[in-house]
């Protein structure tokens, strides 16, 4: 009885968050014709469209390697530099106790309150100032901006929970403060900088908004996704294989990653 | 073995031993602090400077579009939100359950919110239209008659935003929730059941309590970040038909595609009255631990 | 090997002092235990010797040498932790050759030195393993080990055993002191543990409130302690002490009389202080009625009480006394502490 009652509620749920998923694979290994037939199932399943794909050969797909080395230079450079912003921040806050630590922390946490599409228009401005617009640099430091006070947080939180004495241990052995940094504190903190540097990653890989507004030439695989949507005969089964190429990354290293994401992102939050 | 005594100590000396540390502290601090003040203060900064003008406003409250946009906005906030809430305490308590399965179907569950928006978006997007949608398809097969269009009446249209928005951040909420149902000693679910507690008094009483903090925290947190939720309505509605299901997100890079950058600016700032004590809330809550 | 000394040393938190210039000097070679209850400023002083924590005012030096402004790596010392300290991702071997490693030693002196501590610790067979994958007790050596490598002019230990069950306190206890026969380095040992002050220090220190209640070596202090808070700190179970008046040359109290080797002035006002072990039953003396037997096997503690006050009373053996009977003790005049009621201070017999 009770068991019954717990998969009525799964079942609904498997549907819901499947059915947009399915949907792609459905578009994706679908012939151009059968695609619009409204079935559940194509009649002749194909790989032919990854292979169009794969050879680039329609008109919004001419540049599909190259964006897809766009988006995966993009969120690699990201994920390094918010490794090293926000482990050298959470390090100085946490285990230095820097003077003004706090000051920084709370300059973090504002950013990381502000609503995403609200800092995209004066990030836009600023990036036009800099002379960055069309350059991947600008995506990729308006990306470590957007991460890293998240990424501070957590670090920091991570940090204070290392035991103190450890540091006070390392400073009477002679150690450094860089010492301490990268012969102590660096391999303790692994755990944290692989779900830190994973989330920093997949949220690079993963963002439209702020690519399409920065980035008009030499733009990763989601915005060429979205050049799709420019006409109304757009091929809609390629768009979805496409889709699909560059769903899957993301979501693979995500579930790589899952113990060392859920648990820092879910610590963090119950404390509040 | 008398202490030498010395009657007037000198003054500590200032922290001089300490000085590298501090040093090396402000050093490592710097890359934030560069990131912070390059791309966060002086953007910001100018920005509120662009959006000075008193015309902009005017501008902005003449545009038929803005009101609509307003209104668009406080409905998406309070019924989309509330009810992923809702929701996510409800599924939470169904992911609590231990099972092998339920496990698994957690992993599952995730998925909306691991992968990138586009894809799914289009995909919801083509399944919801009208000639050859998927959607439409089964209501035909089903009832034989023609389903709506779905992203053509403006109410539906955003109705659909708000699904989406729900499809796409549910799992994430859901998950922080669990996290707080589960952080509930089982001891005190054992007293209940001790004392003859139905289910709905076990919420009442022992769940509820413990979470209401973390619930109200996270709605609001959330209603923060979902005024910044651009994909949602543009990659679904695109704004349309006929910008009427804008939101303020939507609206201001509206704007910057016009190529009207103070325009974009001045939306927002009309915003950040709601905003800002959200945000300065958030802080203070979040300081508290530290 | 080295001397250090407190000179005045101050500190305050914010606006609370928790050190109220601390005097003392230690010798070459000398085991000092500062003890004393939590909060009382014991582990302040260590840290301050250590270079954890800021002068606030007043001098530390090390054989001779000030060392205020100097940085913790640059004061010779080594300090075992309370929670060991170790580093969680270098091995036992790792973790003892990490401050020959930090100073650039060569590598077969590091190997050298820590072969040679772990032959003095027994931790031979576990130089590869983490600290993850050893006991309490083992940790704690490989902390030992860790300061003895660097062969420091001051050990510092704060608290290390506390972490330990009781069995292994005792254990321990011994190897810390049997250590410090061997290697002769000058050790401050902060504890709150009188017994383990006792039994491992050449001088104590007791503290209390940021301030050094007195000093001395551990029988000196058993014997003759300066005050009614070392009194009652040293020495379990506590001393006995009630309320009296001096009356003919003994101390009336609790309606009896107690006897007193002190000349004080009559009918002034002290406490009277007595150790239970100095409180053996007697055929007769003062009544007192027994509320509660603890026998021990070597020896049995009695709860007495006499007039209002319940006082711990020791005998050695067994005692076939059962609660509520009626027992005599006959306390001696050369074991009775007296202290001025109004200071705490100690009246010394002529």
């Amino acid at each position: 009885m009770r068991e019954a009652r717990l998969w009525l509620i799964a079942i609904p749920i498997l549907l819901w968050t499947l059915l947009p998923i399915y949907h792609i694979f459905l578009f994706s290994i679908s012939t151009k014709d059968s695609a619009f037939s409204g079935a559940l199932w194509p009649a002749k399943p194909t790989l032919h469209n990854f292979g169009t794909v794969f050879r680039q050969e329609h008109f919004y797909l001419h540049d599909f390697w190259h964006q897809i080395w766009n988006s995966v230079w993009i969120a690699c450079a990201t994920g390094v530099l918010t490794l090293v912003v926000a482990t050298t921040a959470a390090f100085a806050i946490s285990r230095l106790k820097v003077k003004g630590g706090r000051v920084v922390m709370n300059a973090a946490l504002f950013t990381y309150f502000i609503p995403a599409a609200f800092l995209a228009v004066p990030m836009y401005k600023a990036m036009g100032t800099y002379g960055l617009l069309n350059n991947r640099w600008s995506l990729v430091l308006a990306m470590v901006t957007l991460a890293s006070p998240y990424a501070i947080w957590v670090l920091k939180q991570a940090s204070d929970r290392l035991p103190w004495e450890l540091d006070e241990a390392a400073r009477i052995d002679g150690a450094t403060p860089l010492q301490l940094f990268h012969l102590v504190y660096l391999p303790l903190m692994m755990p944290s900088l692989v779900a830190i540097g994973t989330y920093a990653l997949l949220l690079a890989w993963n963002e439209y908004l702020y690519a399409f507004l920065l980035l008009s030439n030499n733009i990763p695989l989601a915005v060429g996704l979205g050049h799709f949507l420019a006409s109304d005969d757009s091929p809609w089964e390629l768009l979805m294989a496409t889709a699909l190429i560059y769903a899957v990354p993301p979501a693979a290293i995500y579930y790589a990653f899952r113990r060392y994401m859920v648990g820092g992102l879910t610590a963090g939050a119950v404390k509040t | 073995m008398a202490a030498i005594a010395i009657p007037h100590p000198p003054p500590a000396a200032p922290r001089r031993r300490l000085s590298s540390w501090q040093t090396w502290g402000v050093i490592m601090l710097m890359p934030y602090i560069l990131v912070f003040l390059v791309f966060v203060l002086y953007p910001v900064t100018y920005g509120l400077w662009l959006a000075r003008h008193p015309q902009s406003y005017r501008t902005l409250f003449e545009d038929p579009v803005f009101f609509r946009t307003v209104v668009n906005t406080i409905v998406f906030l309070l019924v989309a939100v509330n009810l992923k809430f809702l929701l996510a305490l409800f599924l939470s308590g169904f992911f609590v359950h231990e099972r092998r399965w339920i496990r698994w179907l957690s992993v599952i569950f995730i998925i909306p919110w691991a992968v990138p928006a586009i894809p799914t978006i289009f995909s919801i997007r083509f399944m919801l239209n009208p000639e050859w949608g998927i959607v439409n398809s089964l209501i035909f097969r089903l009832t034989g008659a023609d389903g709506p269009n779905w992203l053509n009446d403006p109410t539906l249209a955003l109705s659909m935003a708000m699904l989406v928005h729900i499809w796409k951040a549910l799992p994430f909420w859901t998950l922080i929730l669990m996290a707080g149902r589960l952080a509930i000693p089982r001891e005190q679910y054992e007293a209940a059941s001790v004392d003859g507690a139905t289910a709905w008094q076990k919420f009442k009483y022992v769940t509820w309590p413990s979470i209401r903090t973390l619930y109200l925290t996270s709605t609001l947190l959330s209603m923060i970040w979902t005024l910044g939720d651009f994909n949602s309505v543009y990659l679904l509605t695109g704004g349309g038909p006929a910008d009427l299901t804008h939101v303020l997100a939507t609206l201001g890079i509206r704007y910057i595609r016009l190529d009207q950058v103070d325009q974009a600016m001045t939306t927002i700032v009309v915003a950040l009255p709601f905003v800002l004590p959200l945000v300065y809330f958030m802080m203070k809550r979040l300081s508290v631990d530290e | 090997m080295a001397t250090v000394a407190f000179r005045e040393v101050h500190k305050s938190f914010g606006a609370t002092k928790v050190l109220h210039g601390i005097s003392l000097d230690i010798a070459e070679g000398e085991f000092v235990v500062l003890v004393g209850p939590s909060g009382c400023g014991k582990s302040t002083l260590l840290r301050m010797l250590a270079g954890l924590e800021d002068i606030g005012g007043g001098q530390i030096a090390i054989d001779g040498r000030v060392v205020n402004d100097v940085d913790s790596k640059d004061r010779d010392i080594a300090m075992v932790f309370q929670s060991y300290a170790l580093y969680p991702h270098m091995t036992v071997r790792d973790n003892m050759g990490f401050s020959l490693k930090l100073r650039k030693e060569k590598q077969n002196l590091i190997d050298q030195r820590v072969a040679n501590a772990a032959k003095i610790l027994n931790l031979e067979p576990y130089l590869a393993r983490y600290p993850r994958e050893l006991s309490g007790g083992q940790r704690q050596r490989v902390a030992m080990g860790r300061a003895i490598v660097r062969d420091p002019k001051v050990f510092l230990f704060d608290e290390p055993l506390s972490n330990l069950d009781a069995k292994l306190r005792v254990a321990m206890r011994a190897e810390i002191k049997a250590l410090h026969q061997r290697l002769k380095t000058t050790t401050v040992y902060v504890t709150h543990d009188q017994i383990e002050a006792m039994t491992m220090a050449d001088r104590i220190a007791v503290m209390r409130d940021g301030r050094i209640e007195q000093l001395g070596e551990p029988l000196e202090l058993y014997d003759r302690p300066a005050n009614l808070f070392v009194a009652q700190f040293i020495g379990s179970p506590a001393m006995n002490v009630f309320d009296g008046t001096i009356r003919n040359g003994s101390v009336e109290a609790l309606g009896s009389r107690w006897p007193t080797a002190v000349r004080g002035a009559e009918g002034q006002q002290v406490k009277y202080g007595v150790r239970p072990e100095h409180l053996e039953p007697a055929a007769s003396g003062i009544a007192a009625q027994i509320i509660v037997v603890e026998p021990m096997g070597a020896e049995t503690e009695l709860v007495v009480k006499i007039a209002d006050a319940t006082l711990t009373v020791m005998t050695r053996g067994r005692s076939s006394a059962g609660p509520g009977e009626r027992i005599f003790l006959a306390p001696q005049a050369s074991h009775a502490h007296l202290f001025d009621a109004a200071t705490g201070l100690r009246i010394q017999p002529p």
